[in-house]
């Protein structure tokens, strides 16, 4: 008898829509997830508000965890990978492996799900000093702040009067090698610039960029209302780079549609990390033999007609793990890999039956 | 924003007005923020440049309204100072710009900020304005536009040797004119007695008549001569009363 369950490798947004979609059509999803809770990187990296609703991401998150585990048809394991891999559609071998030693199961089909990870500032652009100067911090670092409503500068927590973004920190960059737009950025340091003007009214902020890539109603709803009602300034032109000077940051750049060269001092500088694909992403592409583009995130064959096959039959990717997504890429393409792997293995074992 | 940098943006280097503090610049700043057609002439502005390509006057001068909304937009305390004592003024009013994306009209901006230039007396208001005290004085104690006898050289010193031509037989060209209205070189048409009253008083009431005395005290004191009397007349004699 072929086997009909599937295998869904990572527990973040993507993952869990996928399993949860599995299990709401009647079929068994098995989710794997490395660390020791659900949620994915929203969780782990302790998100405030989701871009671009603004709306809690713990509770977002929980909805979706709940929805995974009051599931019967869901079978969650915690602190567990995946370290082996063989066979083919509606007959996968996969080995997986936790506290309690090695296990392996067999899988009809197997999405992946696994990811991405923020860009690390310190490793190609040291001219911002994210490891030197303590209020230079990253996007992430300022979703921590935001979610304890305490938004001070590191170095010393004074109430900053100015802070500022810098964009496309380890996006768009051929020196660097992540030639790629990261696409989420722009919406979240908008959003971010957004809530530190209504946690610090007195703060200025800036955003300094190349593009704003605002696409759909990220325009209305986080650019132009970040701009109109809550006076964000976007100033088009990358800083150069960061020196200390007394007890604040010399952010140097230019204002390009103003031709002026600019040095003003700031409180704290916010990088706008960028997407890399997650180690979890490299890993699975080696033990799945899966495609990868020059970026090193799985590849969509298909793309962009069919966004979730990978170069292997019956092995589907979703959200992040193919390249820079939002939450609206990865849930959608969730519930296609989902769709995809269950139409794989009842065709499947259709033909094996007969 | 605050630069730190003593750069500045177009042409706007060198000492071509005075310098004041910045809390005086915040107070003028303020004072366009607070004209209640502020919120709709200027949202935000994302520099597509539309205006400046639509725009007539950036043809020809180092002027640019897209500079105009983003130094309001950005709250540039300093640039829009810098703006209101020179840029503001190579405008033509002609509202080209009006077909920003973001609905911003930057030529009502700058309405806004010239107005805020002229109430308060800056000098480089009055200099941008000197020129135009004829055209002011014509339109105010007449009701009607630019004159026939406006025509002298004196006037148009730009408009080259024709004007010379023009003027000495401009009675002359004028009778040659069929229409009945343009037989005087004074008006450009007459302006009934109710009319004029209505217009004196609209220019009091909506201070149009203190932004001149502002600007320019002496055709001030003209205007406010040619009015009185025309005002008494009709029974408005407390008008003046300073």
């Amino acid at each position: 008898m072929p086997n009909q369950d599937i295998l869904v490798i990572g527990g973040g947004p993507a993952g869990l829509e996928a399993a949860r979609s599995i299990g709401d059509l009647g079929y068994k999803a098995i989710l794997i997830e490395k660390r020791d809770r659900l949620g994915g990187t929203p969780d782990e990296a302790s998100y405030a508000a989701l871009t671009p609703d603004l709306r809690s991401a713990e509770e977002a998150m929980n909805a979706m965890i709940q929805a995974v585990e009051n599931n019967p048809n869901v079978d969650v394991r915690l602190g567990t990978t995946v370290v082996a891999a063989e066979g083919s559609v509606g007959d996968f071998k996969v080995t997986i492996q936790n506290g309690k030693g090695k296990e392996t199961l067999n899988v009809g089909a197997v999405i992946i799900a696994t990811g991405f990870q923020h860009f690390d500032p310190g490793r190609e652009t040291q001219k911002y000093g994210y490891y030197e100067y303590e209020d230079v911090i990253t996007l992430v670092d300022c979703e921590k702040m935001l979610k304890a409503h305490r938004f001070v500068r590191p170095s010393d927590g004074k109430k900053p009067e100015r802070v500022c973004f810098i964009q496309c920190v380890g996006s768009r960059d051929r020196r660097i090698g992540n030639e790629y737009c990261s696409k989420v950025c722009c919406g979240i340091a908008s959003k971010e610039a957004i809530e530190i003007r209504q946690l610090v009214p007195d703060c200025k902020v800036f955003i300094f960029y190349i593009d704003m890539r605002m696409y759909a109603y990220w325009e209305p709803d986080l650019y132009w209302k970040a701009q109109e009602e809550h006076k964000v300034n976007y100033v088009k032109g990358i800083a150069t780079e960061i020196v200390k000077k007394g007890d604040k940051l010399l952010v140097k750049g230019e204002d390009t549609t103003l031709r002026r060269p600019f040095e003003i001092p700031m409180d704290i500088v916010i990088l706008s990390v960028g997407m890399e694909p997650s180690q979890g992403t490299r890993e699975m592409a080696k033990i799945f033999g899966l495609k990868q583009n020059k970026y090193q995130f799985i590849e969509a064959v298909g793309a962009p007609m069919d966004t979730v096959s990978t170069s292997v039959p019956g092995v589907f990717a979703a959200g992040a793990c193919t390249g820079p997504a939002d939450l609206e890429d990865s849930i959608s393409a969730a519930g296609l890999a989902a769709m995809r792997a269950i139409k794989a293995v009842r065709e499947n074992g259709t033909k094996k039956a007969s | 924003m605050n630069f730190d940098i003593n750069s500045t943006p177009l042409d706007l280097t060198g000492e071509k007005y005075r310098d004041v503090p910045y809390e005086e610049k915040e107070r003028l700043f303020n004072e366009i923020k607070a004209d209640v057609r502020f919120h709709d002439v200027l949202y935000g502005c994302y520099e597509c440049g539309v205006c400046v390509a639509a725009c007539p006057s950036a043809r020809f001068y180092d002027f640019s309204p897209r500079v105009i909304a983003q130094a309001v937009a950005r709250e540039d305390v300093e640039l829009v100072y810098t703006l209101m004592n020179d840029s503001i003024w190579d405008c033509s009013q002609c509202f080209s710009c009006d077909r920003c994306p973001r609905g911003n009209s930057p030529g009502g901006l700058i309405t806004l900020m010239r107005e805020v230039a002229v109430k308060n007396g800056l000098e480089t208001a009055k200099e941008a304005l000197e020129g135009y005290g004829r055209i002011i004085y014509k339109i105010m104690s007449t009701g009607t536009q630019v004159s026939p006898d406006m025509l002298q050289p004196n006037a148009f010193p730009d408009w080259g040797h024709h004007v010379n031509e023009i003027a000495e037989n401009l009675d002359l060209w004028r009778r040659a004119l069929p229409p009945e209205t343009l037989h005087t070189v004074e008006t450009g048409w007459s302006v009934s007695e109710k009319t004029i009253i209505e217009l004196y008083l609209i220019w009091h009431m909506t201070g149009v008549m203190d932004m001149i005395k502002e600007i320019d005290e002496g055709l001030f004191m003209i205007l406010q001569d040619v009015m009185e009397e025309r005002l008494e007349d009709a029974g408005y004699d407390v008008l003046f009363d300073e």
